[in-house]
């Protein structure tokens, strides 16, 4: 009994830790974007190189890829370009 | 029931193996080819409607070619930098009087500082080390990969380099951002060795940004700096016959 609430207890402890320094946002980010791959350029990019990460190939499309879908951080604030250049 | 109940049965395989060879032959997203780039450009080009003068839409139109050569090298050699959506072409600078046009970019840096080394040092340093490797450089090849700067409708040059400091917890980063608008024979000379920098700084004129806001001005200094021209990017690779200078 004892070592059922023990084991309970740690469970709770690690799925609190795991979970609980993501905000509001990171929740939404992550309910949003639920499947394994992020997407197919993310599903491509596995599929080509080999598991163990031996060989890699990156492309600059990958990294484009990347830096769009970057949706498990949340974007930084900057300046708009419109504060900087006037068409 | 079999879902392909309107084939007969014997043209399955023939299918199955049709199917395969095309997956087979396909480029698809297996190997890079240099027409992945033309989509991004036309992303980071300023859409010629978007142009308030007559000036910038010619200007705009007759460089698309050199534009695009310049284009090509930041997205291909410089895998580090991002041009930002429609920011390459001939803008003003806001608040500036006239149609004086330059040539233009706004630039996302990736910064690879995992210990917070740089994020640590001054900003009057990280601002002037940002402009010594990534401005310098963005200027030169505007320089060396188009004509443009001798045409008497551009004024000069512009380039934004705007890159991420490390946020607190629970918090979005901030980015940081300069911004650097300089003429056209002031740059010349600054990168033909007839300029020292302290004098190039003095004639240009700089912005400061930390994330929306304006910022306030600090001391610019320029060194020189090779990285662009000597970091090579572990497993990066190029499209076939692509070369980096």
């Amino acid at each position: 009994m004892r070592t059922i609430a023990i084991r309970t207890a740690l469970i709770a402890g690690v799925l609190f830790l795991t979970g609980a320094c993501a905000s509001s946002d990171d929740w939404g980010m992550w309910r949003s974007h639920s499947t394994h791959f992020a997407s197919g350029e993310h599903g491509f990019f596995s599929m080509r190189n080999n598991k163990d990460g031996s060989n890699p190939k990156v492309y600059r499309s990958d990294i484009e890829a990347s830096r769009q879908e970057n949706w498990w951080g949340l974007y930084a604030i900057t300046v708009s370009p419109s504060q900087i250049f006037q068409n | 029931m079999n879902s392909a109940w309107f084939l007969p049965r014997g043209n399955l395989r023939g299918i199955a193996v049709l199917v395969l060879a095309f997956l087979l032959a396909s480029p698809g997203p297996s190997m890079a080819t240099r027409e992945d780039a033309l989509i991004p450009f036309e992303n980071a080009m300023i859409p010629l409607q978007k142009y308030s003068s007559v000036r910038a839409k010619a200007l705009a139109s007759t460089y698309r070619p050199e534009l695009s050569n310049l284009f090509e090298h930041i997205y291909y050699c410089l895998p580090w930098l991002a041009i930002r959506k429609q920011t390459l072409g001939f803008p003003k600078r806001v608040g500036a009087q006239g149609d004086d046009r330059y040539l233009s970019v706004m630039i996302d840096v990736d910064v690879n500082d995992p210990d917070g080394a740089f994020a640590a040092t001054p900003r009057a340093h990280r601002v002037s080390a940002m402009l010594s490797r990534y401005g310098v450089h963005i200027m030169r090849q505007m320089v060396t990969m188009t004509t443009a700067l001798s045409d008497p409708n551009v004024a000069g040059v512009g380039v934004a380099l705007t890159w991420s400091m490390p946020a607190a917890p629970g918090a979005r980063p901030i980015g940081e951002t300069v911004a650097l608008f300089v003429d056209t024979s002031s740059l010349i000379d600054f990168l033909g060795g007839r300029l020292p920098p302290a004098e190039f700084v003095n004639r240009a004129k700089f912005t400061f940004w930390e994330g929306e806001n304006s910022a306030p001005a600090v001391k610019v200094d320029i060194w020189e700096d090779t990285f662009n021209t000597t970091y090579k990017l572990k497993n990066y690779e190029l499209p076939k016959g692509y070369k980096c200078n």
